[in-house]
């Protein structure tokens, strides 16, 4: 065995004893691996940081994943598993080596396994701490553990290839490898899909990139080549993946396999998925946007007729200027790319359109009559016959900019090696500049606020693209978040979703790489790529900033937004599957394909985890009950009860609902003084730690962060809660810990010997001693669910809570308590409780 | 009756702090902002002069160049404390440009333009500022006003190069009132009543007065706590082998586990390796100090490189083979040189104007923040032997002035919850900064003209930037906000304060500056609301005593409210926390209520049957 080495010593030893029975269950494993599986329940709860000995190699093939309908595995091989980077243990910055001692942690073994819809590791001996379910707080996808990855998700896959008989895998697959050496990068290889033939030689390790800024390392065991000739289980697996995760038909993908029925929960939801005429009439109505009309193609002659339809690539519903007739604009849209002539999105103050319009075709180029045939029948529209043409093009990056910023921003959150990450730490910020990704948001910031303020300055505004498919989407959507509180709820922000991405087709399947297009023979890798683009994930990483900026005006959080990242690579929501409505409606057509909106948060997420996409610090109601000008005033007062006044009641609030049946009349419904004017330039801009750097345990701010900040605010919503609900049934026996604390009382049911304790720790001088001895009793076990005992104790959570990793010594119980009671106030769930005193 | 008094000033006196903040917590402590000038203030009267204030010059027709809104005219206001410019309304809705600057903060004032300049505004006095920023002002070359203007921004700014006081002396002989509700922040802190805070004395260390005549050490104060097994004696020979006798002291104990954290300059080992087997019994006096640990670790806060060198000059370091079971760590933190040019490169980059394209490439440049994760890293290090392993540690630089407060104090800043607090942070700066003496005055420059003197750095300001970045990692760990810190750097220049004058407790005394001038922390704790951090009451109850800030450039950021303050373009509002003040309000708003309902209730039930059921709920 020629591991061993450096930082190897743990595991040197292992591979000896364990190699016959590796083999012996190597082979059950290639045996078993196409056969379907059973349904398994086998809940694969991986504690990355438990260190267990494969002593027993045997058992690893019990390690197997939990498949879900229609999942079947692929390949499996017993592997190491390794945390991204270990946590920074010398602020020195100098190259002194972190193997000795510490390595034998980092990895954790058990069965990797390739399945048609997932990468998963399932550590060996996985053990459940039975005391306290840490990873209950955590954010839990029902779809996939946390030690798990959708096909969809992986980017780019690299091989470590074996470095001889000195250097072992578990160092290629920590990077080792590149110990100054020029060796690193000739033997970190990239694979590309549809090479089979390059994968040659043994792989030690594999390395994936994943879309979502995950980087996974995998190393397996050596074996020893006399005996086992080509059985190499890091080919075994790299082979399955470059089959599978590459699919190059979307009808490949794990979505058609899996046929679970659906039934929608949506039905209460205030999304509006834009998939109706109906859908965009009442947005008209809500926009008071007369000069506007609905076009279906269903009931357009020309569209269905076989012959003529194909000229034309128009969404399934479409809004055009009243003034011109359906025909005409399908003529003028001829000259536009994809078929995309003026589509209104929105309007605000009644009359100031927002519309999204494609450039001329290549070849109509010398001729911009269409184009301005088109601008005029909008300005029509238009009650002062004023526009605004945002040619976006000559102002953002095209996709291929965003795709670069991307990939180099990526660079910068994926270091494989302590070393590379202190390599980056040291320019950081010169590299960070260099991705030009923080430049492209200041840029959408900024051009979405031209666009806002032309609209509030009562002129449309045409935004111009080339495909008017993909930075129209960001600039437009942005605009709208800007101007109109209604998108800053979730219902609001979802439809806006649909409205802007969804309906008007921007090409998630290409842009997503969701699909690698079967290449020309001779066909480069550059090519394939020039489609994809995380255009969405730019339009995110803005709505973040605005977050950061307004932090009470956003209904949602960034938990939320990382959420929703994540859930473009959940293949079994169709959300972001498709290019085009049409290509949506042929897959069921034509595979029977299960339509699963990614909105029905309820089928990936428990209602826990759901509650963190609540914002404590929302204001719903700014501004919408007072006159304007005393607004600020006004929010004051409101915060200072004015229980008598509303009475309790006036449970939900009017301003929620998409539609308000009283303001069907030709005014718009859309408030005009809850405008948002961000900050754009990259000075006042930040990095999105939570989604970026979630994978980097080494930059997670242990009991620090925006969770705790958000914890606290949750704290308070639920003890106004509590106590609202004590006022109304008149009952002051659940009184919340802070209340005690706050008249300095003890609690009722408690013991009297508290007392003194409180007077201790009022003696502020010696203050350490004390302070300890209070915490150490806070940990006193609590009796039930409500009732908690002892000082309250706010949970230590990860600065990337609910992601990142669960920190021991928790107190769920109180989080469950703190979350539940607190989203009575956020949501709209209670019918009693007093909810306009603190909005 | 009584007791629902008592809640409500509970509650009053909790939420007090509430709407405070909003105007001007962002911008200065000082009130010098631009543009902000209606603080209902009179014309004749445009600041309210403090005690000891008394006008030197005025000129009616200065023009001050905005780097901002351009060339303003108006007045010009020089006193013995601040320099006072109010611009001529033009419009009567522009508020006036003001400037508000007191003569501490500024570090140097030039002559721009002669006889023969030509060009408007060209003509006039450049003031470079501590406090990262320039101002210009032109004069009117034919009314001779920029003379005597340039002779009283001298004499009054420098007064310590023109035989003068500070301004600290005059404002506390005319404040002989003392007005501030019974505060005197020269009390906070009481050496040995920190030390019993912290467990000593006990069976290993003692508190000793050894240097109450500051004889073994001038630059130490004059109480020390010291390992029990080393006697009056040994200290005194201990104190030979270390440079300027700063020989270790303790600085901080872990009551729990017993492990410390001791400080002192470096050992005069020299190119030769001298030994001496007093220091060595020394180090294991203190290792032996805590029974948790057979090991002493020494940080020694330079480079390695920088520590091999200063052997040529008769320093050095600990070898670890003369001194047993000592481990060596050099964390790395450069000299006040490579500091002050580093923060030089900041100011050019934030001041007047920052370019936002070249932005992040720029503040890269000045490697600040590269500086800022150094010491941030050394700390979190320091930490982590003291609580994770239970070892004991000695820090140390050159002198152990410098880089080794930053160190200290902010590992203790770290490990312990007391020093987060308001009174805590000033005993804190109190015990680590001056009483172990930070040459203040020497590193700021206090009134005096040499503005290219080598010893002028930014040490402190580091420091205190590093609590900022904590503090913005851990958002409610702090009982104070980012107001307080940028009122302690205001104030470090501003000398209107005693508190960051001279150079060591013993200067201090001989200046009597307790009786002489005001207390900095006088000022601060008699108006406390307004330093306050809302966020704070969630920390007493959270588990992690023990912060464990993250020391990468990732998550280390430029404090724009303090470097980039004076362009009023950049600092975007805050509103962060008025919904937490809101929220707040409202929780202890219903909590009164509740209390009140409570006591209906009891009277009620109490005049109906005389057993009290509801005072005692068991159920």
């Amino acid at each position: 065995m020629a591991t061993g080495g450096a930082g190897g010593g743990g595991l040197g030893g292992l591979g000896g004893a364990g190699s016959a029975g590796n083999a012996d269950h190597h082979k059950r494993n290639t045996f078993t691996s196409y056969v379907a599986p059973l349904p398994g329940d086998m809940r694969a709860t991986a504690d990355t940081n438990e260190w267990c000995l494969p002593s027993d190699l045997r058992d690893v093939h019990l390690a197997k994943p939990r498949l879900l309908q229609g999942e079947q595995i692929v390949a499996s091989a017993p592997a190491y598993m390794y945390s991204s980077i270990d946590p920074m243990d010398s602020g020195s910055g100098s190259s002194s080596s972190p193997a000795d001692g510490k390595s034998h942690k980092e990895a954790t073994f058990g069965l990797l396994s390739v399945t048609n819809f997932k990468l998963a590791f399932v550590p060996l001996h996985a053990k459940r701490n039975p005391a306290a379910p840490l990873g209950d707080l955590y954010q839990e996808n029902a779809y996939l553990g946390r030690n798990e990855i959708t096909l969809n998700n992986i980017d780019h896959i690299y091989t470590i290839a074996e470095l001889g008989r000195a250097a072992s895998a578990l160092q290629a697959a920590r990077g080792m490898a590149s110990h100054g050496m020029a060796s690193h990068g000739s033997r970190r290889k990239k694979l590309e899909p549809f090479k089979q033939q390059n994968i040659s030689g043994r792989i030690a390790a594999l390395h994936i990139v994943c879309k979502n800024f995950r980087l996974l390392k995998f190393a397996f065991q050596q074996q020893d080549s006399k005996m086992f000739g080509a059985s190499d289980q890091g080919k075994l697996i790299a082979s399955a993946l470059v089959r599978f995760a590459y699919p190059m038909r979307h009808d490949l993908s794990f979505a058609y396999a899996h046929k679970e029925q659906y039934y929608s929960t949506l039905g209460a939801s205030g999304t509006s998925m834009y998939a109706t005429k109906n859908d965009w009439a009442r947005e008209l109505i809500r926009c008071g946007a007369t000069e506007w009309q609905v076009v279906s193609s269903a009931s357009v002659q020309l569209l269905q007729n076989p012959l003529q339809a194909g000229k034309y690539t128009v969404p399934p519903h479409f809004v055009i200027p009243k003034s011109c007739g359906v025909d005409r604009f399908l003529d003028l849209s001829r000259a536009f790319c994809d078929s995309r002539a003026a589509f209104w999105v929105y309007s605000y103050g009644g009359s100031a359109a927002l519309v999204r319009l494609a450039e001329l075709q290549p070849a109509a180029q010398q001729d911009t009559k269409s184009e301005n045939v088109m601008l005029e029948l909008v300005r029509k529209c238009d009650v002062g016959r004023q526009l605004n043409l945002l040619q976006l093009t000559d102002r953002l990056p095209n996709i291929q900019d965003v795709l670069r910023a991307y990939q180099k921003l990526r660079r910068l959150c994926t270091p494989e090696t302590p070393e590379k990450f202190m390599l980056q730490d040291d320019k950081y910020l010169g590299l960070l500049e260099k991705t030009n990704w923080l430049f492209y948001v200041s840029l959408c910031l900024r051009y979405a606020s031209e666009a806002a303020a032309t609209l509030r300055s009562g002129v449309t505004c045409v935004l111009q693209e080339s495909n008017g498919r993909d930075l129209c989407c960001v600039i437009s959507s942005l605009a709208q978040l800007l101007l109109d509180p209604h998108f800053r709820t979730i219902d609001g922000f979802q439809s806006l979703v649909q409205k802007e991405w969804v309906a008007l087709e921007h090409p998630f399947q290409r842009r997503l790489g969701h699909v690698y297009p079967a290449q020309p023979a001779g066909g480069n890798a550059e090519l394939l790529e020039s489609e994809q683009s995380p255009v969405f994930l730019l339009y995110l990483d803005c709505v973040w900033q605005l977050l950061q900026q307004f932090t009470d005006e956003f209904e949602f959080t960034q938990t939320y937004l990382t959420t929703l990242w994540d859930a473009c690579f959940m293949p079994i929501f169709d959300t972001f599957q498709f290019d085009t409505q049409a290509q949506r409606l042929k897959a069921v057509r034509d595979s029977q394909l299960v339509l699963r909106p990614v909105w029905d948060w309820g089928e990936q997420f428990s209602d826990k985890d759901k509650m963190f996409f609540s914002n404590p610090l929302y204001q719903r109601q700014r501004g919408d009950l007072g006159a304007q000008a005393a607004a600020a005033a006004h929010r004051r007062s409101l915060a200072v009860g004015s229980k008598g006044a509303h009475g309790t009641g006036l449970g939900s609030t009017p301003s929620r609902n998409t539609i308000n049946p009283q303001l069907f009349a030709t005014a718009s419904s859309v408030p005009q003084d809850r405008f948002l004017q961000p900050a754009h330039r990259i000075f006042d801009l930040q990095v999105w730690d939570q989604c970026y750097y979630r994978w980097l345990p080494v930059l997670d701010i242990r009991g620090g962060g925006q969770p705790q900040v958000d914890l606290f605010h949750r704290l308070l919503l639920s003890n106004i809660a509590k106590v609202q609900r004590c006022i109304e049934f008149q009952n002051f026996d659940d009184l919340p810990e802070a209340f005690y604390e706050a008249t300095g009382e003890s609690r009722p049911n408690q013991q009297r010997d508290e007392k003194p304790d409180k007077e201790d720790e009022a003696e502020f001088v010696d203050g350490v001693e004390r302070r300890r001895k209070t915490t150490t009793k806070a940990a006193t076990p609590t009796n039930g669910l409500n009732s908690v005992s002892g000082n309250l104790q706010l949970s230590t959570l990860s600065s990337f809570f609910p992601f990142g990793n669960p920190i021991a010594g928790d107190a769920p119980h109180q989080l469950y308590d703190i979350l539940s009671s607190s989203s009575e106030l956020l949501m709209e769930t209670s019918s009693f409780l007093d909810k306009s005193s603190i909005v | 009756m009584d007791f629902s008094t008592s809640l409500t000033d509970k509650l009053a006196s909790k939420t007090g702090s509430s709407n405070s903040l909003d105007s001007s917590s962002k911008s200065s402590s000082l009130g010098s902002k631009h543009g902000g000038g209606e603080n209902g203030v009179l014309r004749d009267t445009p600041f309210s002069y403090l005690d000891g204030e008394e006008d030197q010059d005025q000129k009616n027709d200065v023009t001050y160049v905005c780097p901002y809104r351009g060339p303003v005219f108006g007045a010009l206001t020089i006193t013995n404390f601040r320099l006072y410019f109010r611009s001529l309304p033009l419009r009567d809705q522009e508020p006036p440009v003001v400037v508000d600057v007191p003569l501490g903060v500024i570090a140097r004032v030039e002559k721009i333009g002669g006889a023969t300049s030509r060009g408007e505004n060209s003509y006039g006095i450049e003031i470079f500022c501590k406090d990262m920023r320039n101002l210009r002002f032109a004069h009117k070359q034919q009314n001779h006003s920029r003379r005597t203007v340039f002779e009283k921004l001298q004499t009054n700014a420098f007064p310590l190069s023109y035989s003068g006081r500070l301004f600290a002396f005059a404002h506390a002989a005319a404040n002989s009132v003392n007005g501030s509700g019974g505060w005197n922040g020269w009390a906070v802190f009481e050496p040995l009543a920190e030390l019993r805070r912290l467990g000593v004395p006990n069976d290993m260390w003692r508190a000793t007065k050894l240097n109450e005549c500051y004889a073994i050490c001038d630059s130490y104060p004059a109480v020390w706590a010291v390992p029990k097994a080393a006697s009056d004696d040994f200290l005194r020979r201990v104190a030979q082998f270390r440079s300027r006798c700063r020989l270790p002291v303790l600085s901080w104990m872990n009551p729990r586990t017993q492990a410390t954290i001791t400080r002192c300059s470096q050992p005069l080992v020299g190119v030769g390796g001298k030994r001496n087997s007093d220091d060595e019994a020394y180090l294991s006096f203190i290792m032996e100090a805590n029974a948790q640990s057979d090991k002493l670790t020494i940080m020694d806060a330079r480079p390695s490189a920088n520590a091999i060198a200063n052997k040529a000059k008769g320093g050095g370091y600990e070898s670890e083979d003369a001194y047993k079971n000592v481990e060596i760590n050099f964390l790395d933190i450069h000299n006040i040189h490579v500091m002050r040019e580093s923060l030089r490169k900041v100011k050019e980059a934030c001041f007047p104007t920052t370019d936002d394209s070249k932005w992040q490439t720029a503040i890269d440049n000045t490697l600040w923040l590269k500086h800022i994760r150094c010491i941030l890293a050394g700390a979190v290090r320091i930490v982590d032997k003291v609580e994770t392993m239970s070892t004991s540690v000695v820090v140390h630089c050159s002198d152990g002035w410098d880089r080794t407060a930053q160190l200290t104090a902010l590992s203790m800043l770290l490990l312990d919850p007391y020093y987060r607090t308001v009174r805590g942070f000033e005993v804190l700066i109190e015990k680590e900064w001056l009483s172990f003496g930070h040459k203040f005055q020497q590193r700021v420059g206090h009134g005096d003209n040499k503005h290219s003197d080598a010893d002028r750095s930014p040490v402190f300001l580091q420091f205190i930037d590093s609590v900022w970045q904590v503090s913005q990692q851990f958002h409610n760990a702090f009982e104070f906000n980012e107001h307080f810190l940028i009122t302690i750097v205001d104030h470090l220049y501003s000398c209107r304060f005693g508190t960051f004058l001279c150079n060591t407790e013993a200067e201090r005394v001989a200046e009597d500056l307790k009786h002489k001038t005001t207390s900095l922390w006088t000022h601060i704790n008699s108006s406390l609301d307004q330093y306050l951090n809302p966020l704070f009451p969630s920390f007493t109850h959270g588990a992690e005593l023990v912060l464990r800030p993250i020391a990468s450039v990732r998550s280390v950021r430029l404090w724009k409210g303090l470097y980039c303050r004076w362009n009023p373009g950049l600092c975007a509002p805050q509103h962060g926390c008025q919904r937490t003040r809101e929220l707040l309000s409202k929780q202890d708003q219903l909590f009164r209520h509740v209390n009140e309902l409570r006591l209906k209730s009891n009277n009620r039930s109490n005049n109906m049957q005389t057993t009290t059921r509801l005072a005692s709920p068991m159920h």
